[in-house]
């Protein structure tokens, strides 16, 4: 299957996707229709950021591209072996996280079985960055960097940072995934291990976006001309900050502003002066490219774009996520870190 | 956790990408587990499904225990089916107690009696057809 899946591929540079001469069908209210169910699945395992020796180049060549495929078969047999055996069990002498003193015992990793996770379907795409042009997410600025320094240092400096679970002293210990608060704006619909799903609902004046993973759920107002209602006072802030959208051709534009300072994008803040330009292109029935800047200029020292093709699903369900509800995890590592204490004592 | 996952995707094979949360915090390494126990119940519950299993010790006395499972999507489009994990069910987990000592653990590794995995074979080999 992973064989058909890469043949399948489309070779189309990301760049160049938006240029196709495909018209999107229409709502019964005259706008462009990107109603559906778009998963990110098939992008798991593609990296965030490029192999800096591939350089400025998008695409995988051939050679490249065939190794990624193997890689992805291999992983996939071992996946789906049947029944537990020496392959399928973790070994500390084979390296990488799940397979240390400290994670894998007597051939059993505490880590979740490794069908668990989402693998993607192997592509050309060098990077979900593709500007700047080498694919990397540009420096921190001096200020950020200072501040990143800061919040590790205080991590470090932690009695329980050395213990083998981590700090877990208050539910703030927790990550704003683990608390059912939100993954931020990029994480809710960056391609990740699993819940990839996205759908697009619409309504005159308004496009729905919901993200699978904690359900998050933007509700967008769309002008039909020109740039939209303008972004409420600066003193409102959220988690998701502030959509507007507006109709550019076929294309969905949304800005984002009037973020919180709380969300975290690759171990840096997204500051209150982020602001996020999404790009939502139909560019045939069963492809939807997504692209998005991210400039924040207390954070990044130059503005950064992400692109990737979601691919129609119409399979694909979206399950009912009372993420609080279901949440065991927050009692068991708040219990379990208390638990560990009187231990120690 | 967004760090970790994808740091570790860039990892050797076979490596789990921990997903959503840590699993050190949760169980104790020094805590490992071989639970054999028929299902009782199943929580079909995001972020993670849980497994409820009854577990007959030496003497004979009943433990109930909960084991973790993946997350609801995943394990439906594997094929897995409501009926594949009926009551009665024996399963074996190999896996490690929660840290908080209760009667809790992550399956790393669940099958059913004949050794099979019991995600991905998506039905229980003792299953009757119906």
């Amino acid at each position: 299957m992973l064989f058909l899946a890469a043949a399948g591929f489309s070779q189309t540079p990301p760049k160049t996707a938006s240029a196709k001469p495909w018209t999107p069908p229409k709502t019964p209210w005259g706008d462009p229709d990107l109603q559906g169910v778009w998963p990110g699945t098939d992008l798991v395992g593609t990296p965030l950021q490029r192999d800096p020796s591939l350089g400025t180049r998008a695409l995988l060549t051939d050679q490249e591209f065939a190794q990624r495929v193997e890689r992805a078969k291999k992983q996939s047999d071992i996946d789906s072996q049947e029944t537990v055996n020496e392959v399928t069990k973790c070994d500390p002498t084979r390296g990488g996280l799940g397979n240390t003193q400290t994670t894998c015992s007597n051939g059993v990793s505490i880590g979740p079985p490794l069908y668990w996770d989402d693998r993607g379907k192997p592509n050309r795409q060098a990077s979900l960055v593709v500007d700047p042009p080498d694919g990397r997410i540009p420096p921190l600025t001096p200020d950020a960097q200072k501040s990143a320094a800061a919040r590790a240092s205080a991590r470090r400096a932690r009695p329980c940072a050395a213990t083998a679970g981590g700090c877990h002293d208050s539910w703030e210990d927790e990550s704003l995934w683990d608390r059912c608060i939100t993954r931020g704006l990029l994480g809710s619909i960056l391609p990740s291990t699993y819940n990839d799903g996205n759908q697009i609902v619409q309504a005159p004046g308004v496009v729905v976006l919901r993200n699978e993973m904690i359900h998050e759920t933007r509700i967008i107002p769309v002008s039909s001309n020109g740039a939209g209602r303008p972004h409420p006072s600066p003193a409102i802030r959220s988690w998701m900050g502030d959509s507007r959208g507006h109709w550019e051709g076929n294309t969905l534009v949304v800005e984002t502003t009037n973020f919180n300072d709380q969300t975290q994008l690759n171990n840096a803040t997204v500051s209150d002066a982020a602001r996020v330009v999404e790009r939502f292109t139909r560019t045939d029935a069963n492809t939807l490219e997504y692209r998005v800047t991210i400039e924040d200029p207390k954070t990044w020292t130059k503005p950064w774009t992400v692109q990737f093709p979601l691919k129609r699903d119409a399979e694909y369900r979206l399950y009912e996520y009372a993420c609080h509800e279901g949440n065991y995890y927050m009692y068991n590592a708040l219990t379990g870190a208390r638990a560990e204490e009187k231990r120690a004592q | 956790m967004r760090v970790v996952v994808l740091a570790v995707a860039i990892f050797l094979l076979t490596v789990p990408a921990w997903a959503h949360h840590a699993f050190a915090a949760e169980f104790d390494l020094k805590k490992p587990v071989k639970l054999e126990g028929t299902v009782t119940k199943m929580e079909w519950i995001n972020p993670h499904a849980w497994i409820h299993i009854d577990v007959k010790g030496p003497d004979g006395k009943i433990t109930s225990w909960m084991v973790e499972g993946g997350t609801p999507n995943i394990l439906l489009r594997r094929g897995f089916t409501k009926q594949s994990l009926e009551k009665g069910t024996l399963v074996i987990v190999e896996g490690y107690q929660a840290k908080n000592g209760e009667n809790r653990a992550n399956g790393s590794n669940i099958t059913f009696a004949d050794g099979k995995r019991l995600f991905l074979g998506g039905s229980n080999p003792n299953e009757q057809p119906q």
